[in-house]
């Protein structure tokens, strides 16, 4: 035993230069966000001109930039519709629905301390699902006084509660001490997935003709049919969550040393994690109003993000969403152009992509850890 | 101070920690020992604010109960046993985590290489890049414990003393960097600062406590300095094993004593 390092100066030196200190990757978590900021700005211009109808990408901007009133004759009448009417609020709400499935998989993730926590994997997406569901089915009869009190509203509201009520019976049932363990939330997610999926089988059953082609699209996933007023109604309850979540990051960052380390850090971690699960349920709630079940966006986006940026959520969270809305509008162009002049629903380019993905994180893990 | 009066703690049906009062003083090193089972851990949880007790602890004369955790925070951090992690966090990341309620006491821009300076104190230098997981458990557990030096850099924080409670902190580690750490947390005490921690070791804590606190079956059975706490009688009684207290062994078996390292 050598005296020098038992006398090791309480406090070194300070200020050891400019150079970023080893494992910092806050830098590189910046230049990324950046990076995937202006990636989604051309996705969405890309998406803006690719389509059925071929309208110059030069054509398009400047009939952005004049605006839709303006009398230009840059774009045809039909052109302009098709963009303004059309491809526009597609391409806005799918963008915003990609981000909303992003970050509501990344916080469930760190709230649940499990990288393959998912809103569409544990039955919180199926339990929004059955709110919507039972709007739409029940609306004229049982659920009447519901669609009066809240109208337009009325079925991303009834969607929040199903993905709300999901997700909280799931942490009762898969969380134990702050500790949850992988196999029984999966489990745990199978079970109240298929309990979804047996009440939406029984009210499509009492469905009527018009009701069915709604709901078929459930069941499949889809951004067709979007405009202005789903934008309307869903929009606030995505744009609410995304602009709570970048205040979770320094709370789930805790969160990953578990929960009595988190509470030691200074988090109220009984509330931190109401509002976390209440943002899950938004954000889930309303993407599945508007688009049905789109799956694997909310596990594939952050898990991809952390192999590059690692896992810190303040920067997690805002790359997730950017990441998440540019992968769902390019899986939208696949799904309206490789069949086309038909269109894919985008929930089965997701899972085509997504499900072997969660198999190989599943493989890439399972030396890790004991599922 | 800390100070803890008719503390009790029911777990389900059974109680584990009865009626325990205690004083641990700002500037001292309190070690609480004790058999398997005694209570020692759950005391810790309870002043630590993760369990419901009865009686009344104090920080600094507040109550734990009237404190938010933010407040708690910035008064004492906690070395838990061990910690798990699901996400592949740089060691520095994590040691960063400490800085979470912004209480380092430690200006701006020192702030910033402070991970990187409580690295290096626990002998780490050097590892901040590595992933948490991949080092051994001796290797986390004093990453752990730099992240918690971190939230507690300053020893005094406005006049008031701040603590570290440290949950058997040099169980997995060897006799190097177990003397390492006790001596960081002696420096704290020495600074300012109340430092209590849970150890097995009879010699380290012998070496380094101020104060030592005995538990055995959920009561405190003794608080005293090690000489006068640390008895044949006792050790009999509480660990119901018969050692003799300062007994050399036979000439030719070897033994090492933490305490011929220092001075």
């Amino acid at each position: 035993m050598s005296e020098s390092v038992l006398m090791r100066p309480a406090v070194l030196r300070s200020g050891q230069g400019k150079t970023r200190p080893e494992g910092d990757r806050s830098f590189l978590a910046r230049g990324v966000i950046v990076l995937l900021g202006l990636a989604l700005l051309a996705t969405m211009l890309f998406s803006l001109t690719a389509g059925a109808s071929d309208a110059s990408v030069i054509s398009v901007i400047s009939a952005l930039v004049r605006g839709a009133s303006s009398d230009n004759n840059v774009l045809s009448l039909r052109d302009s519709i098709i963009i303004w009417d059309i491809r526009l609020p597609r391409i806005i709400l799918g963008a915003m629905i990609g981000a909303s499935l992003a970050v509501s998989g990344a916080v469930m993730q760190g709230l649940f301390r499990n990288p393959l926590a998912d809103p569409g994997i544990v039955g919180v997406s199926a339990g929004a699902g059955l709110g919507a569901v039972s709007v739409i089915v029940l609306g004229g009869t049982v659920l009447a006084p519901f669609i009066a009190t809240f109208s337009l509203f009325a079925l991303p509201v009834a969607a929040f509660i199903g993905a709300l009520v999901f997700t909280l019976i799931l942490y009762a049932v898969a969380t134990r001490r702050g500790q949850t363990s992988i196999a029984t939330m999966l489990l745990a997610g199978i079970a109240l997935g298929a309990m979804a999926m047996a009440y939406i089988g029984l009210l499509t059953f009492l469905a009527d003709d018009r009701q069915l082609r709604d709901l078929t699209f459930w069941t499949l996933g889809s951004l067709a049919g979007s405009n202005w007023a789903k934008m309307a109604t869903a929009g606030p309850f995505i744009v609410l969550a995304l602009l709570v979540s970048p205040f979770l990051g320094r709370g789930l960052n805790a969160l990953a040393l578990g929960e009595a380390s988190a509470s030691h850090l200074g988090i109220p971690v009984q509330r931190f994690k109401r509002v976390a699960i209440i943002v899950v349920a938004a954000a889930t709630g309303a993407s599945v109003a508007v688009s049905g079940g789109i799956g694997f966006v909310g596990v594939v986006v952050p898990h991809l993000l952390r192999l590059v940026i690692g896992p810190d959520h303040r920067y997690l969270l805002p790359a997730s969403a950017l990441l998440g809305a540019s992968l769902l509008l390019l899986a939208d162009a696949v799904s309206r152009t490789i069949v086309a002049p038909s269109e894919l629903p985008i929930g089965i380019v997701t899972a085509a992509v997504g499900a072997p993905f969660f198999l190989w994180i599943l493989l890439r893990r399972r030396g890790i850890v004991d599922l | 101070m800390i100070s803890l009066s008719d503390v009790s703690v029911v777990l389900g049906r059974k109680a584990i920690i009865k009626e325990a009062s205690f004083n641990a003083q700002a500037g001292a090193l309190t070690v609480i020992v004790g058999p398997n089972g005694s209570g020692k851990t759950t005391l810790m949880r309870a002043l630590s604010g993760d369990l419901p007790f009865t009686g009344r602890i104090t920080i600094n004369g507040h109550s734990l109960g009237h404190l938010k955790p933010w407040q708690m925070a910035a008064m004492r951090a906690i070395l838990p046993q061990s910690t798990s992690l699901s996400f592949p966090f740089t060691v520095r990341e994590i040691v960063r985590l400490g800085l979470t309620s912004g209480r380092s006491g430690a200006t701006h821009d020192v702030a910033e290489n402070l991970p990187d300076e409580a690295l290096a104190l626990v002998d780490l230098a050097g590892f901040g890049g590595r992933f948490y997981q991949e080092l051994s458990g001796g290797e986390q557990q004093r990453v752990q414990l730099a992240r918690v030096l971190c939230q507690v850099w300053q020893p005094v924080l406005d006049g008031q003393p701040r603590f570290l409670f440290l949950d058997e902190p040099v169980s997995s580690l060897d006799i190097k960097h177990q003397l390492i750490i006790m001596q960081i947390a002696h420096a704290f005490a020495t600074r300012g600062g109340g430092v209590i921690a849970i150890l097995h070791d009879l010699n380290l804590t012998s070496m380094y406590a101020d104060r030592v606190v005995v538990m055995h079956g959920g009561r405190i059975d003794s608080v005293g300095t090690p000489a006068e706490v640390l008895t044949d009688d006792r050790i009999l009684r509480v660990y119901e094993c018969a050692l003799k207290v300062g007994a050399l062994p036979d000439k030719h078996v070897p033994f090492v004593l933490p305490q011929s390292a220092v001075m």
